[in-house]
């Protein structure tokens, strides 16, 4: 007997019965929604889509909450370097006002790091030490919307500015950065500008720009004592009239103001 | 996508072979329901293009073939036994037909996809390898070995090639 024969007689009884044909063409036209749609892919590519934009959505929204600035400290002393710090309190940039701001901005290794970190590794820079050592003054502003994080970081900075003398540490509202930033000024330096100006309203931002923190200071305090003792003479001169360089005990040479 | 039409007369011409094809290879009526429906709803949905008659038999066969074997390595089905998971022989069969099925069905399933082809769709071994995707003389060497197998049960009272 020949095989091909007897396969031929075993299988071809087997036939698929109508109802499985009629159950599998009720079956298709549901799938298919009557041959109009393809399911498969129906189903796929929103879902594929959902997750590509999902997955965008936590892309951007993870580089927003991380690159979005929430607070900022400005550190004067002459460098002046201003740092934004976002909602983790990491370091997410490095700003320079000036030639020695970005002498130092460039010596340091703080992006990314604790705002903490970041500021003891200031204080601890040679340049910055030198600096404090022989009498300068360091001024560290804290900037920020949200006032809970502000007076948190205010807190951090002030602990580690403990350590060291003639350290001051304030805060300042996002009003007064914007208008610091205006006059090509940071922070700490503006508010010391703004104290500055009410005595001596001669004084502009490109002066205040090249001096030292401490310099700012000695004449902010020169000025307060010289206006206690002639007050009334002072008050008597008006706005015009006072602030003019032979006026006081300090002239300007080369961009710096000497005693 | 394929039209209600295209589908009636595909099934008309190719249900009786994915049916057979499920018979080799699952043991049950709920398996092979599911083969069924599976192998038209990718036709249904499939895109392909047939240059021939013949072109899409192949198809058929192929894609019957990969869905039963998909099932068959589904880690919950390789682990379980169904209750039902008997072969049924067509009733009335004479002694000699019936000992044929028998010996077809205790072939493992490598043997029994070329052997079914060779045998009944009367493919040759190249074509076997084409449809299957194979080296055509890996098909050679099933097709000898399953002629083997069947000679040591059945013995030489057949003809084999």
């Amino acid at each position: 007997m020949n095989m091909n024969d007897i396969f031929k007689e075993l299988f071809n009884p087997i036939r698929a019965e109508e109802e499985l044909k009629n159950q599998t063409l009720a079956f298709l036209a549901e799938r298919t929604q009557r041959y109009t749609r393809s399911t498969a892919k129906s189903h796929k590519y929103p879902r594929y889509a959902a997750a590509c934009i999902c997955l965008l959505f936590m892309l951007f929204g993870g580089h927003w909450l991380y690159f979005t600035p929430t607070a900022q400290i400005s550190i004067d002393i002459n460098p002046s370097i201003e740092i934004s710090i976002n909602r983790f309190e990491q370091v997410i940039s490095v700003n320079d006002f000036n030639e020695d701001g970005r002498e130092l901005a460039d010596a340091l290794d703080i992006k990314y790091k604790n705002y903490t970190d970041a500021v003891e590794q200031i204080l601890n820079n040679d340049r910055i030490e030198a600096l404090l050592t022989n009498n300068e003054v360091i001024t560290i502003t804290v900037i920020g919307p949200d006032r809970q994080q502000s007076a948190k970081i205010l807190s951090g900075v002030q602990a580690c500015a403990a350590k060291q003398r003639n350290t001051y540490c304030l805060f300042a509202s996002s009003e007064e950065v914007a208008e610091a930033h205006k006059m090509g000024l940071s922070c700490g330096k503006y508010k010391a500008f703004l104290e500055l100006h009410l005595l001596y309203p001669n004084i502009t931002p490109e002066m205040v720009q090249e001096m030292t923190m401490r310099e700012i200071r000695d004449l902010i305090d020169s000025l307060s004592t010289d206006r206690d003792s002639n007050s009334s003479s002072y008050e008597n001169r008006g706005n015009g009239h006072h602030g003019h360089g032979g006026g006081y005990r300090y002239r300007w040479r080369n961009g710096r103001t000497e005693q | 996508m394929r039209s209600e039409q295209e589908t009636i007369r595909a099934m008309e011409r190719y249900s009786d072979t994915v049916m057979r094809l499920c018979m080799v290879h699952l043991k049950n009526d709920a398996d092979t329901e599911d083969i069924f429906q599976t192998v038209f709803l990718k036709y249904v949905l499939s895109s392909v293009s047939f240059e021939n008659d013949e072109h899409e038999k192949a198809w058929f066969i192929r894609v019957t073939i990969n869905a039963c074997k998909d099932l068959l390595k589904n880690f919950f089905r390789s682990h379980t036994v169904s209750l039902d998971d008997v072969i049924e022989q067509p009733t009335d069969l004479p002694p000699d037909y019936r000992d044929v099925w028998e010996a077809v069905f205790s072939l493992p399933q490598k043997y029994r996809d070329v052997v079914y082809l060779h045998y009944f769709e009367d493919y040759t071994a190249p074509q076997i390898s084409r449809i299957l995707g194979k080296n055509v003389n890996t098909i050679y060497t099933l097709l000898t070995r399953s002629k083997q197998m069947l000679k040591e049960k059945l013995g030489g009272a057949y003809e084999y090639e």
